[in-house]
């Protein structure tokens, strides 16, 4: 294993991850430096019933990366990022995070996966019963000894992190989910993602329903993230401007598998109809 | 010169073909008829013999990961309060009508046979054992039952249950545990209030119908009732509150896609909680008879 990890990445937020006792970089004594793999889909088969998602699908994960995955509607693009925190297991193959296969962890070793690889849903998927503090505090009071005031003052960080500081949007940390916007909710959706400070970030469809100026915003932030938290980030989308501003790599989901991933200057060079009629948006087929 | 035509042999007659079965009015076999019914109560039986087992699951997955620490006391008092206190108008009222009820219908018929004043002693059996428990069971367990499905379901639709278990939180811990705790504490605490409640709408009945004192039926009421039959009574309602709360919950973590889904969940719930407390009301009995 290589060591340059201290100098490769930043110590963004280094209180939480303190407390939580994850480092970017390192899971039980497996060393990874930027740009090499820390997630591994191997050979991986998924099936719902009669209709199969993935066959024999491979794909890698760099550290410090934002990789875009790009596909048509009903794919099965969401179901790749459930597969990397284990809300789903596949049929067969493994789902390696660090050298650890996802697929056989028990609860608790999945917990410790949870906290440092957080999901951005499609649909925000804030507790409705629960305030905004509560909803961006939620992973902090369930891992830490932290107190309410503490928690509390993440909470206002990660808000601010992701543009909704409660300087100047006043009273939202104590507003409830359904009074905001869609674009709102998506931002406190990240920001309660990145309130344990996690090493990997899932983005699930970020700009689907947003007007473009929120489409922005979103892309901008995943990009500001990346460069101030050191996170990696998987961003599932099939809206290319977003797709285009925010990656490193752009893998596409086509026919059960990834039969195409490349750098984004490359990618955009790929000739083959497939790639050229979706990034096109054309239906000649 | 022509020979005459020889006539062609007339071919030998085909053999007559099997006769179809008859189709019913909708053009179908009676054969298919039969498989197809025979198909669709093997889909019954499995899908049936799948909820059981989904729920035994759940309740032994509840059983195990909720008493660890942290015990979620907080979400337990807030779900006793969610089900339990809210649900106390309609437990007054199901149970306040149901005593006055049995007590006429007793009333009436003890009347023709002179014995007007055993209305207390008839009633009390009737009240505690069974018909505050099971009747509550199947009114208030319900509506805690079905709310639990719709809140689940609906968070289940909206991705929470998964954003729960993606911040590293166990969703069985923090929505099951709670709900199936609360609705066991709740369900023997409103059955014994509605059993009191059932008691005064009796005493009310006998009082101003049939001219028997309400301190009278006060007296035989409680004269005829034994401490079996409180723990007949607190015992059903323990069991139909777990298996409200167990219904109520599994049926909104198995709610399928989209919004329609929660509602076909919360219809299936109360019929699931209707059918489940009848079936585990009959087993108690059959237990409890011979010993009280």
């Amino acid at each position: 294993m290589t060591k340059q990890t201290e100098t490769a990445l930043k110590p963004a937020a280094p209180g939480v991850r303190q407390a939580l006792g994850t480092t970017i970089g390192e899971f039980h004594g497996v060393e990874r430096a930027r740009g090499e793999v820390i997630i591994e889909f191997d050979h991986v088969d998924k099936a719902f019933g009669e209709n199969v998602v993935y066959r024999d699908l491979c794909l890698d994960v760099k550290l410090g990366e934002t990789l875009t995955i790009i596909g048509g509607s009903g794919q099965g693009k969401s179901v790749c990022l459930k597969l990397m925190i284990g809300l789903l297991r596949p049929e067969a193959g493994k789902v390696f995070y660090y050298g650890a296969d996802v697929t056989e962890m028990n609860a608790k070793q999945l917990r410790e996966v949870r906290m440092r690889v957080s999901m951005v849903f499609q649909g925000g998927a804030l507790f409705d019963s629960m305030s905004i503090e509560r909803n961006v505090g939620y992973a902090l009071r369930e891992h830490t000894d932290m107190g309410d005031e503490e928690i509390r003052e993440r909470a206002r960080e990660s808000l601010t992190l992701v543009g909704l500081s409660p300087d100047t949007h006043h009273g939202i940390m104590e507003q409830m989910p359904a009074s905001l916007s869609g674009g709102m909710r998506k931002r406190v959706a990240l920001a309660r993602s990145i309130a344990l400070r996690p090493e990997v970030i899932l983005y699930d469809e970020p700009t689907t329903g947003l007007d473009p100026s929120n489409c922005n915003r979103i892309a901008r932030m995943i990009r500001k993230l990346q460069h101030e938290l050191g996170v990696t980030s998987i961003v599932v989308t099939h809206d290319m401007t977003t797709a285009w501003y925010v990656a490193d790599r752009v893998a596409m989901l086509y026919d059960q598998r990834f039969p195409y991933v490349a750098e984004v200057d490359e990618f955009r060079k790929i000739e083959d109809p497939v790639v050229r009629d979706f990034i096109e948006g054309r239906t000649t087929r | 010169m022509t020979t005459p035509e020889q006539p062609t042999p007339a071919p030998a007659p085909a053999p007559a073909p099997a006769p179809a079965p008859a189709p019913d009015a909708n053009g179908q076999s009676l054969g298919a008829l039969i498989r197809e019914l025979i198909t669709g109560f093997g889909d019954n039986i499995t899908s049936m013999v799948k909820w059981t087992g989904g729920m035994a699951v759940m309740f032994g997955q509840a059983v195990f990961r909720g008493p660890r620490r942290p015990l979620g006391l907080f979400d337990i008092s807030y779900q006793l309060l969610q089900l339990g206190i809210r649900s106390l108008p309609l437990t007054t009222l199901m149970s306040i009508f149901v005593g006055m009820i049995l007590a006429w219908q007793f009333g009436e018929a003890l009347t023709d046979f002179g014995a007007k004043s055993a209305i207390g002693y008839v009633t009390s059996l009737a009240l505690v054992r069974e018909l505050v428990p099971t009747l509550l069971a199947v009114t208030v367990g319900t509506k805690m039952a079905t709310g639990m499905t719709a809140e689940l379901g609906s968070m289940k639709v909206t991705e929470q249950i998964d954003a729960i278990a993606a911040l590293g939180a166990d969703p069985i811990k923090k929505l099951v545990w709670p709900r199936l705790i609360a609705a066991t504490i709740a369900m023997p605490l409103l059955v014994a209030l509605g059993n009191v409640i059932a008691m005064v709408g009796g005493m009310i009945i006998s009082d101003t119908v049939f001219d028997v004192p309400a301190g009278y039926f006060y007296a035989t009421y409680i004269d005829e009732l034994e401490p079996m039959h409180y723990v007949m009574s607190q015992t059903k309602a323990l069991v139909f509150g777990g298996l409200a709360g167990l219904v109520g919950c599994y049926q909104g973590f198995s709610t399928k896609f989209g919004t329609e889904a929660v509602g076909q969940s919360t219809t299936e719930t109360v019929i699931a909680v209707s059918v489940s407390v009848l079936l585990a009301d009959f087993a108690l009995t059959t237990i409890f008879m011979p010993i009280g």
